[in-house]
Formats: C-alpha cells, structure tokens, sequence
C-alpha cells in the first residue's frame, strides 16, 4: 500500500492531465468543425468539457503520453490494416481457411480507460474479436479466427501498458 | 505541369476508392460466407473498417483540404468507434444466449 497522501496527490496531478489532455482533444475537434471563426465560443465549451469530463468522471483516470498514442497509433493503423487484408483473404478464399475458437484472456490492466481501450481495439486486430467480459472486467472471452491470432492481443496489451506508462 | 500533378494524386485518390470499396466487399462476402455469427463480425468490423480508411484517404486527397481531412479522419475514428462497440455488443449478446439455450437443452 502507498501512502494515503502520495496516492491522493498522485491521482490530483493525474485528473489535471486528464482534464488538459481532454480540452485539447475538444479544442481540436471544434476547429476541425467550425475553423478558427468564433474560437471563444470553442474554448468555453472545451473548457467546459474538460471540466466535467475529469472531474466527474468514475475512478482513476489515466493520462496518455502524446508521443506514446502517436506510435501507438502507429502501431494501430498497421494492425488493422494487417486485419482487414487478412480477412478479407480468408473471406475470399475458395476454401475458407479459418478455425475459429474462443480463448479466456485475463487482462493485467487497470479498470478504466485502458481496459476500455483493450476491449475496443481487440476487435480491430487481425483475427481476433472481443466477445464478452465477466462481471468483474477482468476477464475477456476473445474469439479467433484461427488459433494464432491471440499473439496481437499480447502485444496490444504490452502496447497499452506502455501508453498509459503503467509498467513501472 | 499541374496538369500532371492533378492526375496523379486524382489517380492515388481513385485507387484508394477502388480499394475501399473491394474491402466492402470483401466484408460482405466474408458475412455471407463465414459460419456463424462471430466469425461474420470479424468480416464485418476489420474488412469494412479498412475500406472506410481507404475510402476517407482517397477523399482527403481529392479534396486536398487539411479541414476536410482532418474531418474525415474523425469520421473513421468515429465509424470504428461504432463498429467495434456495436460488434463486441453483437458478440456479447449471442455468446450468451447461447451459452444460455445450451444450458436449457442441458437441464432438459
């Protein structure tokens, strides 16, 4: 167990760079819809935004490095698009080369955005869909198309830890 | 000498479309052919989700519009967004109603 003040001063720091991270998210998107006109009106609803999503969000938020999701993202693009040309091959196949099957996969990651972003991008993978999880968010039933494809899945969870900067 | 400059990239841009659209159909192809239901959302989320990449890509070079690009670029996060969420919902309900039709057959 840490301190109780050290956690309490860690996970303040935390909310601030989550709140940051999101106003600039928002900020971007309403640029990208509106253009640079009206930027005050932007900044107040991003603001806002930020505020509430930080503040009122559940449970520990968990800050990304903007240079980590950039290889991350990356790393993304290149997995589906790895996915989309390897089930598109399969698909097209005359023989249908597949061997579906299911596999229990219990996730090392913390609740909350990165668990959230494992079981969302695990469907993006090549070969693998994220098909249930357990009442405790821990354990995630991943479907297969064929019996090696849970290999992505461990490198999207190294991928994910590292984002996060969780592996210290 | 712009001339060329634009049947290039008009070029690029129509490959891409071509390709989009080939991956589409490559995901209802896999729908119609893949056995069972969660083999078919793998058909449906990865194939259709690089087309829609392919598609938004071709776009943004024909427009040659950094705001439309970065727009359509939100497009395809906001489309893989609902793709992965809907089929991992699709997956999750039919995971168990199975495993609860099983357990009814089993017990009778």
């Amino acid at each position: 167990m840490r301190g109780n003040r050290d956690t309490s001063n860690a996970s303040r720091r935390q909310r601030w760079a989550w709140a940051l991270q999101i106003f600039i998210v928002l900020l971007l998107l309403w640029i990208m819809l509106n253009g640079l006109a009206q930027l005050w009106a932007g900044l107040i609803a991003a603001l806002a935004g930020a505020a509430i999503g930080a503040w009122l969000a559940s449970g520990q938020p968990h800050p990304w490095k903007p240079h980590r999701l950039l290889a991350f993202a990356g790393f993304f693009l290149w997995e589906s698009l790895k996915g989309g040309i390897d089930v598109a091959w399969r698909a097209f196949h005359p023989k249908l080369p597949i061997q579906p099957g299911f596999t229990s996969y219990r996730m090392a990651l913390p609740a909350g955005q990165p668990r959230t972003l494992m079981v969302s991008t695990v469907s993006l993978l090549p070969g693998t869909l994220s098909a249930d999880l357990d009442d405790s968010g821990e354990m995630l039933e991943v479907h297969g198309l064929t019996p090696d494809a849970m290999d992505s899945v461990f490198r999207l969870e190294a991928w994910i830890t590292w984002l996060f900067s969780l592996d210290r | 000498m712009s001339m060329g400059d634009t049947s290039l990239v008009e070029w690029i841009a129509t490959s891409l479309l071509v390709l989009g659209a080939l991956f589409y159909l490559a995901g209802t192809v896999g729908l119609l052919r893949f056995p069972d239901v969660h083999c078919r959302l793998h058909a449906l989320t990865k194939a259709d989700n690089l087309g829609l990449l392919l598609v938004c890509a071709g776009l943004g070079l024909l427009a040659c519009d950094w705001q439309v690009a970065a727009l359509l670029g939100t497009i395809w996060l906001l489309g893989l967004l609902a793709a992965t969420v809907s089929a991992h919902l699709i997956a999750r309900h039919a995971c168990r109603d199975h495993s609860a039709t099983s357990s009814r057959t089993g017990s009778a």
